[in-house]
Formats: structure tokens, C-alpha cells, sequence
């Protein structure tokens, strides 16, 4: 064979070779005249698939009861808060039996109630301790996360919390790396009495240096031993590094629904979760409060004032969390490489919220902690704080509420407006007072009925709906033995599951939308061009072994 | 069927014909207030037949078509419209039972649409001639909800293929369309469901199955015999041919 034969047959094996490549099918194809069939939704496996409630042994939990003579209301819900922790939350965790103390996982010094100053019976000097907790961290020793929260079924995002100080296991048990009840979002609310003197202790447990500021809280600027008291590294205060701790004295001598947060590299430490609702209460006689509401919602041992004027109370704390942001402190260990990854490569101007959280839980598991209960008739106290980025926009199905207060300052009784979206600027506080009175103002009667952020995108978890921070204020009549809205099972079954949530399975699954919404069968190639580029593949491939023997022939 | 009890409709009779007196007693530059309740009397007017269940609209059963002589025949269809007859279809909603229909030319054809939704459907039939059907060649029965209406028209001389669908935004685009041949058509419109495709067609995502790459490697092999038996052909034929031994 001469070089020029070769050389012909070469270029035509290499010919032969770019038309396979260009005929290859791949990507999308036309059906033709019958599109393809819809994919039957597959049974959920029992692994993909949590029951909406699943802890049964909390019954006890849910009951109206007095541990070491504090009264705790019964909280009807499916994962109603320890009354234990509540116990030592009233008392201290000093003062409280030991044998309840046991029964949480705090630290004998989370919480120590001193002496009552005024002589009205209740203590006047409290000393708080805060830690700070990461969730769903990343670990040298494994691709895994350490200690695990779920916001909703199956999504982990990273975060960081304030906590009441514990003791012992991170986690709920020796076989989990699920964090125990008390390290969750949302940072706890913190409740003390107007002219207290509240010792706020932060114990940085964290790599990274934080600061607490009690946003709107009566604080001085410098302390009595002249120590900067405002949390702001700009102005003076040093940060605490990791394994010191830092003392913010107060005497709040105003009352009202607060806040408070790390104001180290605010933008992105508010928005890791170093925030919380902080409430400053009426000063009154036998006022022992409970200072502590561990993932917000209801309040099982109200103030005095409060109970006063109304049956049940409420905190409402709204949040989101970015996914990017999050993603940071679980793609690396190395402090430095975070560090640099959060505070110079991440730009929260180019970023979007993912995750929208009502009391630490986005929809559907704030059905199991961040329901409203109520029963016909009621006064409730709502308090809600926006922790968001942007505007919250809050709406109750079924109701209007009447702003008490605003930014924690008492409205005049005609500036006490009854409406049904709230809009709440971020950093914002709102007192509502909202009743069930079935009159078509206030309450259209009882019912399951939905409240959640008006501004959509709060209504989704990392874009899919129903998500977000989607809760239900439901009266007692509709729930079910387990605390659950009485909601058809199918209904709410589909919510639990992890495919779902990770967007994996269609959202109309119920009866004949089904089938008419369902996922398309993918399409056969087309055949054609299937044998078109296996004949060319083999002739290309035929062509260079007849080159190549010709070659060796010619040696 | 949305059967309306008669004491209702007796009532809202008495109430047209009292909105009526009162309409004509009101000064004209008086802002109207009061909606009129609806007429619920059949209403013949410009060809079109309305009630509350509906319309025909410029049915024909007497006027021959130009070129026709005479009724050539008689014909009868019944149309039944709704999502129900959707599901032979993947990726439809709305639907007729049948999806052609043919008959023959100069036919009177009695054309009955029944409608299984609780929504408004309806059988629009164009291009038909204008001097029959005006102003715009079309013919049309329109159900406000579950129910039957009957209508007829006469076919014409040509042989053509007619468009028929409903004309609810959507309807048509997700399945509700068909065609009446007259006399064989001709021709077909484009996505009928099950009979044509799509002017426009979707793109669905292409998975390699097993068999796919089974092809592929049949096609392959057979690719890899072609070069050699080709080779063979040339040579048996230059072994044949006189120049061969000259060149070796």
C-alpha cells in the first residue's frame, strides 16, 4: 500500500470516527406522535420515609404538671418542650432538684438565680451562660456531619447556634450523631425581669470569635468596671476568642420583646444562626420566670403579666439560612480556610436565602414543635421576631391580630392596629395579641389553619413549596392523640420523606394527578442513528487496523 | 347534567321581565347599579341558539352548499368532551372520545357534543364556507357544563380536512383537537393526539437502556466487517480484471 493510499484511508477511518461522534443520540429527544409514558411514583422505601410523629413516649411530655413546684401548662404537641428543662429554666438550674436537673442535659451552672433583691419572691439577680454550638460541622475523621440537626427531613444545613450551657453528650444517645434537644436552632429566647440584674456570661466553645449584642435590651455602653458592654469589635469591646468567656452586665429598666446577636462579622454570624428573641418582663411580685424557651414557641410557664391578660403564650422566631453560607463550615477544618472563606471569598450581596426556619424547623417539622394550639375564645400573646435577611411578611389564615407592640415598646391603645399581614423589617420585633373569637374579625372560627411568611420565597425549602417557614395555628378539636393537625395521612406522609424534600419525587402524588403530573419515561435513542454510529465506529475502527498492518507489512 | 329546577328558572324569569320595565323607566345617563339577571329565555339571534346550558352557534340544516344538488345523506355524530378521554393520551388533559371523523360531501350531519367535565367545552368547527356559516366560517356547540347540545350543518362539495377543537385558552394546545374529513380531506393537521406530531414538538430527556447499547454494538461489528469484505470485493474483481498481474 503507498503512503498516499494510507494516508486516504486514515483520514477516512478519521472521517468515519466524527460522523459517529456527531450521530451519537444524546440529551433530549422528540417523541413523535405518542408522548412517552408518565413513571410510576415508587412506594418510599422505610429508610426514605419518617413518621410525622415519632415519638410516642413524649405523652408524658405534653401534660399540664409541677415539677419542684413550678407549674408547667400542658403543650399538646408532638414534640411538646422537656418540662424538666422547663423546671430548671423557673428555678435555675442551681436551685432545681438534681433529680430533674438529671433529666435535661444542662449544666448545673447554666443558670443561677440569686437574691431577691425587692423582697417580691422572686429572684432579681440571674446569672445567664451561653455557649456557642456549631451544627451539622464537618469532621476530619469522615465525610460526615457533627453533631446533626435537622431542619426538615433529610436536609442538614450548617449552622451555628447560642446555647443555654449543657452537660455531657453533644448528641441524643451513644448510636446517633443527632445533637440532643437542647443545642437546636433557633438560639434560645432568653426571658428576664425588668430591673433585674441579669448577668449574661458568654462561653465561646466555638473556633471562631464571637461577641454577644442585646439588640433594643437596655444596656450601657461600659459596664460599672468600665468593660465595653455593646458587643461591637468597631467600638472598643475585644471579641472572645475561643475557650475565653466574657460577662455583659444589665439592669434593663424597660420592658418589652427584644433581641440579641453576635455582632462579630454580623452578616454572616447573624445569618449562621447567632441570633435570638430576648424579652424583658414586668417586674411583679412571685414573677420566677422562665428564662429560658429552648427552640422558641410555646411558653409553658408564663410571666405574671402575661398570665393576666392572656391564656396562651407564644414566640414566633423567623429565620433563614443560605445554603452557600452554610456549605462553608462543611466543606473544610482548617479555621483559617473558613476563615477566609467566609469573611473575604463569600459576598452576601451575591447571595439568596435557601432555607426559611419558624422556631428552627422548616414546614413540614414545624408541625411537630411550632404549632399555636388554641381553643375557642382565647387571648394569645404572639411574639415574633424577624432574624431574616429580608422583609417577613406574616400572615394567619382564619384571623386578624392587633399589634400590642412594636420593637418592644407598648403601643397606645389607639395605634393598636388589627390586621392580617404583618410586615416585619428585619431585626424587627412584634407583639400581637390574637384572638379566637368567632366573630369574621378576629377568628372565622376553629380549624386548621395555616400562618406563614407572605413574601413566597419564605414559604420554601431550598425552592421546593410546601416548605419554609409554613406552620399551623390549630384549635384542640383537630388534633389528633399524637399532637398532630388532623390532616389525612396521605397528605401529610408525602412531606416526611427525604426524596421528596431533595426534589427528587413530582409534588402531585395524590389519586389521578398522579399519573397526569408525573415524571415522563425517558426516551429510547433513536434507533437510526444508533446503528449509524455503530456502523461508522466499527468502519473508522476496520480502516486504522488495515493501516496499520499495511505498515507493519511494509518493515 | 345541571338540570336547573323550574321554580328557579320561573323566578328569574319574573326578574328579567322586572329588570326590564325598570330599565326602561331609568334615565339613561343614570349609572347602572343593578346587573341584570340573566336571560335565561332561549335566544335566537344572528344564528346563534343560547341558554344556560349554552350555545349552537350557525348551524345549517336546510341551506345546500354550493355545488351540491341535493342532501346526499344523512350522518350522525356524537362527540363526547372532557379529561376522562384524555388518559389514552401521555401528557394530555382535556380530550374528545374519537379524534377523526370522516363523512361524505353534501352530507346533512347532526352533530351532538357531550360534554363530562363540570367546565365549559366546546366543538368549533372552522374553515367552513363563509356565506353559510357567517361571519367568519365557523361552527360551533359550547356547553357551560356537564350536558348535550345538538347542532347540525351540511358538508360541503370539497374534499378537505377540517379543524375541530375548543377553543378554552389551552384546550386545544393540551389535547381537546381533531378533524372532520369530507370526502377522504385533505390531509392531516398536526398534533392530533395519537394520530399526528407536533409542529412544535417538547424535548424529553434520552436514557440509554440496555438494549440501545446492545444495538449499537451489532452495529458496530457489522461496521468492523464492512472495510475487509469491501476489500475482498476489490480484490476478487482486480484478480479478475487484466491489469492485475501488470501491477503485481
Amino acid at each position: 500500500m503507498s503512503p498516499t493510499q494510507r494516508l486516504i484511508l486514515l483520514f477516512c477511518s478519521i472521517l468515519s470516527f466524527a460522523s459517529a461522534a456527531l450521530l451519537f443520540p444524546r440529551g433530549e429527544g422528540e417523541s413523535g406522535v405518542n408522548a412517552p409514558v408518565t413513571v410510576p411514583i415508587a412506594q418510599p422505601s422505610a429508610e426514605d420515609l419518617e413518621p410525622p410523629c415519632r415519638n410516642k413516649k413524649r405523652a408524658a411530655w405534653r401534660q399540664e404538671q409541677v415539677i419542684d413546684d413550678v407549674p408547667i401548662s400542658a403543650s399538646p404537641m408532638c414534640e411538646p418542650d422537656n418540662p424538666n428543662a422547663v423546671a430548671a429554666f423557673v428555678k435555675g438550674t442551681d436551685r432545681v432538684a438534681m433529680e430533674t436537673l438529671m433529666r435535661t442535659h444542662l449544666a448545673r451552672d447554666a443558670l443561677i438565680k440569686g437574691d431577691d433583691r425587692d423582697g417580691d419572691g422572686d429572684p432579681d439577680v440571674i446569672h445567664i451562660s451561653l455557649e456557642v454550638i456549631e451544627l451539622n460541622g464537618s469532621s476530619p475523621d469522615g465525610d460526615y456531619l457533627f453533631p446533626t440537626y435537622n431542619i426538615a427531613p433529610g436536609i442538614q444545613p450548617g449552622l451555628w447556634v447560642f446555647a443555654p450551657k449543657t452537660r455531657g453528650m453533644a448528641i441524643k444517645h451513644l448510636f446517633t450523631d443527632e445533637a440532643n434537644e437542647m443545642l437546636r436552632a433557633p438560639s434560645p429566647v432568653i426571658r428576664v425581669e425588668q430591673g433585674d440584674t441579669v448577668m449574661i456570661t458568654l462561653e465561646n466553645t466555638h473556633y471562631f470569635p464571637h461577641s454577644i449584642h442585646l439588640h433594643g435590651v437596655d444596656h450601657p455602653w461600659r459596664d460599672a468596671a468600665g468593660n465595653y458592654n455593646d458587643g461591637v469589635p468597631q467600638t472598643g469591646e475585644r471579641h472572645v476568642l475561643p475557650g475565653e468567656r466574657k460577662t455583659y452586665t444589665i439592669t434593663p429598666r424597660q420592658t418589652g420583646t427584644m433581641f440579641y446577636h453576635c455582632h462579630v462579622q454580623t452578616d454572616t454570624h447573624l445569618m449562621m444562626g447567632l441570633n435570638g428573641m430576648f424579652v424583658v418582663e414586668e417586674n411583679r411580685p412571685n414573677n420566677w420566670l422562665q428564662t429560658f424557651n429552648v427552640g422558641a414557641g410555646h411558653v409553658r410557664h408564663s410571666s405574671a403579666a402575661v398570665k393576666e391578660r392572656y391564656d396562651r403564650e407564644y414566640d414566633l422566631h423567623y429565620q433563614a439560612l443560605d445554603k452557600e453560607l452554610g456549605s462553608i463550615i462543611q466543606s473544610a477544618n482548617d479555621p483559617r480556610l473558613i476563615a477566609k472563606a467566609m469573611n473575604r471569598d463569600y459576598d452576601l450581596t451575591d447571595a439568596t436565602e435557601d432555607y426559611y426556619l419558624l422556631n428552627g424547623h422548616a414546614f413540614p417539622y414545624t408541625l411537630r414543635d411550632a404549632l399555636i394550639v388554641a381553643k375557642p375564645d382565647e387571648h394569645l400573646k404572639l411574639r415574633v421576631v424577624n432574624a431574616q435577611r429580608g422583609l417577613l411578611a406574616l400572615h394567619f389564615h382564619g384571623h386578624k391580630a392587633a399589634v400590642t407592640a412594636l420593637d418592644g415598646v407598648e403601643q397606645p391603645l389607639g395605634l393598636q392596629v388589627t390586621r392580617d399581614v404583618f410586615d416585619i423589617a428585619p431585626a424587627q420585633r412584634v407583639d400581637l395579641h390574637l384572638q379566637t373569637t368567632d366573630d369574621g374579625l378576629h377568628s372565622y372560627g376553629p380549624g386548621i389553619w395555616l400562618f406563614h411568611d407572605h413574601v413566597e420565597s419564605g414559604i420554601t425549602t431550598n425552592g421546593l413549596n410546601p416548605g419554609g417557614n409554613i406552620s399551623v395555628l390549630v384549635y384542640d378539636q383537630f388534633l389528633t392523640e399524637q399532637g398532630m393537625p388532623a390532616v389525612d395521612r396521605s397528605i401529610v406522609q408525602q412531606l416526611f420523606s427525604k426524596r421528596f424534600q431533595a426534589r427528587q419525587t413530582p409534588v402531585w402524588q395524590q389519586g389521578e394527578a398522579a399519573q397526569l403530573y408525573g415524571d415522563t419515561a425517558p426516551l429510547f435513542p433513536p434507533t437510526g442513528r444508533v446503528i449509524a454510529a455503530g456502523l461508522l465506529v466499527g468502519i473508522g475502527f476496520c480502516l486504522l487496523v488495515i493501516v496499520f498492518r499495511s505498515f507493519s507489512r511494509s518493515r | 347534567m345541571h338540570r336547573i329546577p323550574l321554580s328557579i328558572v320561573l323566578f328569574m324569569l319574573s326578574q328579567t321581565a322586572v329588570t326590564q320595565t325598570r330599565s326602561t323607566e331609568s334615565q339613561p345617563s343614570e349609572p347602572m347599579t343593578v346587573r341584570p339577571a340573566p336571560d335565561t329565555t332561549p335566544h335566537q339571534h344572528h344564528r346563534m341558539h343560547i341558554d344556560m346550558d349554552g350555545m349552537v352557534m350557525n348551524k345549517n340544516s336546510e341551506t345546500l352548499p354550493e355545488g351540491c344538488e341535493r342532501i346526499a345523506g344523512e350522518a350522525e355524530i356524537t362527540v363526547h368532551a372532557g379529561r376522562r378521554h384524555a388518559r389514552r393520551f401521555n401528557g394530555k388533559i382535556f380530550a374528545f372520545d374519537r379524534q377523526e371523523w370522516s363523512v361524505q360531501p353534501c352530507t346533512r350531519v347532526r352533530i351532538t357534543l357531550v360534554n363530562d367535565d363540570d367546565i365549559r367545552h366546546q366543538l368549533m368547527i372552522h374553515e367552513l364556507p363563509v356565506y353559510l356559516h357567517p361571519p367568519f366560517g365557523m361552527f360551533t356547540i359550547e356547553l357551560n357544563g356537564k350536558g348535550r347540545k345538538t347542532g347540525t350543518l351540511i358538508t360541503p362539495k370539497e374534499k378537505k380536512t377540517y379543524l375541530v377543537h375548543c377553543d378554552v385558552p389551552q384546550h386545544m394546545e393540551n389535547g381537546m383537537k381533531a378533524q372532520l374529513k369530507v370526502d377522504g380531506g385533505d390531509g392531516d393537521l398536526s398534533s392530533i393526539p395519537g394520530l399526528t406530531a407536533e409542529e412544535t414538538p417538547d424535548h424529553y430527556p434520552v436514557e440509554w437502556s440496555n438494549q440501545a447499547y446492545a444495538l449499537l454494538c451489532i452495529a458496530a461489528f457489522t461496521g468492523l466487517t464492512i472495510p475487509f469484505l469491501l476489500r475482498g470485493l476489490l480484490r476478487n474483481r482486480r484478480s479478475t480484471s487484466p491489469t492485475a498481474d501488470q501491477k503485481k
